[in-house]
């Protein structure tokens, strides 16, 4: 069963469930743009979005009663621990999928080639993910 | 053939042909969704307006079955777009498609004049099945059920069969299947019972997996598609995708009905359910964000039809805001249990249909439009491109708009009306008498008007855009 | 030509999106025959339609810390009890019109419908009706024709929707039947009616 929020925290939820959303996303968003671009530096940024986003599902867990059941802290473990792996596991995915060079020749008109990281204007993720 | 920029039907094919029609109708029904939704509106502002001649319950009806249908009509016109693209064989039962969209469409015409002109009818079963079932969302007559469900089923035959003949792609396979789930899932709406816990139970199954599941994932195979034909993304990366994607969203949404079982009679349960697959359901938002800026990484972004592409991105954007955002705020049961029923629900119902479905659909509008000029250029210094700019800004600024007002509304009705209150009808009326909500109702009015100008506006570019090019259109950058 | 990981390869995301769904399918029918079996009319959380014999309560429940229905001393609805048959055939002729005259597109039921009126799942305990003597009657006559009753300081009336007064008492019927339905404490903090006096 459930333990109802009290009035008081309604403004507290509602806000920290946005931002349980939001800074997901954001977080998401910096940590793939850090590694297309390259760019290290981005990579602090998305950890500190997660660490938002941590604040924000304690900050929910609290005001929605979430620590009172065994059942409702693990909904909460788990959404902290699943949104710190998707993105990696994502990325993987997204590495993985278009690295595959097997064209089944739906376009015609462009050949296939693979990650070409020589090219700069076509390619602009980290060649170190692909190169030896 | 006819000059570049004329609208010549010799351009498409005949499953285009046949989206083309569907695309009209659904243009026409997006209006008259507009058209009642303000008339709706107004209502709350103005009581008295057009009392016991087109009463809020008419109106409210209207606007959101026009919506539904529109949604639905576009949905199909987009399958019969790609289908021979994606078979390469033209479609098996044209004629017979073509039959359907006639009578399909001066069913729904029969079934919105009834709701105008006769409106309601005694408490007999005979007013479910000629006048209207009186439950959200799937109002329309039993005679129209079937009616819908036997068209469902032709257009299902059309796909299945054109893809079995011709060749199966991914896309093919998953928009087949979800076909399937589409027409049945139907049916569990579409019988009466006293038991008003029964019938919510069912009720959900159509309004829920229609909408979260099998619409979504729908909307998916034509994104995919969009994304070959603007992006020139490649099909084997697209197609695993939509795997992915289809894993994702069925495996948090089929059992995300959950979230619907909170307060209708049935077990408690339900609340762990519905929270659980709640807090999963931003997953395969997180995903497409991570794989979007990948491609973006790997795309150089030449669009061959920039108002498609600011639609599909516009997409992305609504369905994570109006889903993702809007959805999960109010989701869990501990919060749920006061917003459940109030405008916090029409505030995140407006952003998700319209960021999740109605832009999709428009992307496929100028899709259509641009092959039936004779492929014409939409890439960058359009002739008269300032319509469609200011027409999506008008669209969704509207929209924001609208949701915020509706937003502020159902934030103040939250906690006067069900937590101080108690949900009394005393408590109802405080609610709605607080200048919050009142305030919240005028500006949504303001941002309806809005919303409706962008609609106009983008009536007038579907129609004109690429009218006086005569440049052919640019080629997708592919590859990725 | 390279191959991809296992994990990451087309045929894999196939098979995985369609046991995923297929799985869901499943549990979810498993639990829709276990919900049917809790739901229907004659349960403990949805009582049997002669329920509208009796007075009906919505109390605290300690344990569950939300309210619930409580089904109590015989209290017939128009001072006439009736057979769980004739029950049936009442509330099943509200429920029918309560379709017909579209109430859920102002209304809502359970909370699902439309907000432009009030939601009507404890419309039978509402305070508004006063007094248990009068409830019965002023429900009935409000139904009947609403256009000239007292609603709210906002000028928004409900419609006359030519309900006949055979379809106004089963209406009453079905909403008393409807406040026995365990809604696991929706609306929360409901005052009800004062049915002592």
């Amino acid at each position: 069963m459930i333990e109802p929020v009290k009035l008081a925290n309604f403004f507290a939820t509602f806000f920290s469930a946005a931002a349980v959303i939001l800074f997901g996303a954001l977080y998401a968003l910096l940590f793939a743009y850090s590694r297309t671009r390259n760019m290290p530096r981005l990579m602090a940024l998305a950890y500190a979005a997660y660490a938002v986003l941590f604040i924000s599902v304690i900050v929910l867990a609290n005001v929605a009663n979430l620590f009172g059941s065994l059942f409702w802290m693990s909904v909460a473990i788990l959404m902290l621990a699943g949104y710190l792996a998707a993105p990696h596991a994502i990325w993987h995915l997204c590495v993985n999928t278009h690295a595959a060079t097997h064209h089944d020749g739906f376009d015609g008109h462009q050949p296939s080639t693979p990650l070409d990281c020589s090219n700069p204007e076509t390619f602009q993720q980290p060649c170190k993910e692909k190169t030896p | 053939m006819t000059a570049l920029g004329t609208i010549d039907s010799a351009n498409l094919n005949g499953g285009q042909k046949l989206a083309v029609k569907y695309f009209s109708v659904a243009l026409i029904l997006f209006g008259a969704q507009v058209v009642f939704g303000l008339l709706a509106g107004l209502q709350y502002l103005i009581p008295d307006f057009l009392y016991e001649v087109l009463d809020f319950s008419i109106n409210r009806m209207v606007h959101i079955n026009a919506m539904v249908v529109w949604m639905l009509f576009g949905f199909i016109g987009s399958v019969y777009w790609l289908l021979e693209d994606e078979s390469g064989i033209p479609i098996v039962g044209l004629k017979l498609g073509n039959i359907v969209f006639w009578i399909f469409t001066l069913a729904v015409a029969a079934v919105v004049a009834v709701y105008l002109l006769v409106q309601i009818g005694p408490g007999e079963h005979s007013t479910l099945w000629l006048i209207t079932e009186g439950r959200e969302y799937i109002e329309a007559p039993r005679w129209a059920d079937i009616g819908i469900v036997v068209c469902l089923l032709v257009f299902f035959f059309n796909v299945a069969a054109t893809f079995a003949k011709g060749k199966w792609t991914g896309i093919g396979g998953v928009l087949t299947l979800d076909l399937i789930a589409l027409f049945g899932i139907y049916m569990a709406g579409m019988f009466y019972t006293t038991n008003i816990s029964v019938d919510q139970y069912w009720w959900w199954w159509v309004i829920h997996l229609w909408v979260e599941a099998t619409w979504e994932v729908l909307v998916g195979g034509l994104m995919a598609y969009g994304l070959m034909t603007v992006l020139g993304a490649r099909r084997k990366i697209v197609e695993t995708w939509l795997y992915i994607e289809v894993a994702l969203m069925f495996g948090s949404g089929i059992l995300g009905l959950g979230h619907h079982y909170f307060w209708i009679g049935t077990p408690e349960y339900w609340l762990s359910i519905g929270g659980f697959f709640s807090a999963l359901e931003p997953v395969p938002l997180v995903a497409m964000v991570v794989h979007a800026v990948f491609d973006s990484g790997v795309h150089k972004m030449r669009s061959s039809n920039h108002p498609a592409m600011g639609w599909l991105i516009a997409h992305a954007f609504g369905n994570f805001f109006g889903a993702g955002v809007w959805g999960f705020m109010h989701t869990l049961p501990q919060i749920n249990l006061y917003t459940h029923g109030t405008q916090w629900s029409a505030s995140h119902g407006h952003l998700a249909f319209f960021g999740a479905y109605a832009t999709i659909n428009i992307a496929f509008f100028y899709i259509a439009v641009q092959k039936w000029r004779g492929n014409v250029w939409m890439s960058g210094g359009l002739i008269g491109g300032w319509k469609w700019k200011w027409s999506m800004v008008l669209l969704n600024l509207g929209m924001v708009g609208m949701t915020m007002g509706l937003l502020v509304a159902g934030y103040e009705q939250s906690q006067i009306e069900r937590a101080i209150e108690g949900s009394s009808w005393a408590g109802y009326f405080a609610a709605q008498s607080h200048p919050w909500f009142q305030q919240g109702m005028f500006w949504r009015m303001v941002f309806g008007g809005m919303f409706a100008a962008g609609y106009a506006l983008l009536v007038l570019d579907l129609l004109t855009i690429g009218k006086r090019e005569t440049r052919p259109a640019q080629r997708p950058s592919a590859d990725g | 030509m390279t191959t991809d990981p296992w994990w990451a390869s087309e045929t894999f995301w196939r098979k995985t999106a369609i046991w995923v769904t297929a799985g869901s399918f499943v549990v979810l029918v498993f639990l829709t025959f276990d919900s049917m079996s809790q739901i229907t009319a004659g349960t403990r959380r949805v009582p049997a339609y002669s329920a509208i014999n009796h007075r009906i309560e919505y109390r605290f429940d300690e344990q569950r810390h939300v309210q619930t229905p409580v089904i109590g001393a015989e209290e017939p609805l128009f001072g006439k009890k009736l057979t769980e048959q004739e029950a049936e055939a009442l509330v099943e002729k509200g429920k029918l019109t309560i379709q017909a005259k579209n109430c859920m597109s102002c209304h809502t039921l359970l909370g699902n419908g439309a907000y432009y009126a009030p939601d009507l799942t404890k419309a039978w305990l509402d305070p508004f009706w006063g007094s248990r003597e009068v409830r019965e009657e002023l429900m009935v006559a409000f139904i009947k024709d609403p256009s000239d009753k007292l609603h709210n300081g906002l000028g928004r009336r409900m419609p006359r929707l030519g309900v006949t007064d055979e379809e106004a008492h089963a209406i009453v019927a079905f909403l008393k039947w409807m406040s026995t339905i365990d809604t696991n404490g929706f609306p929360y903090n409901f005052k009800p009616l004062d049915q002592e006096g």
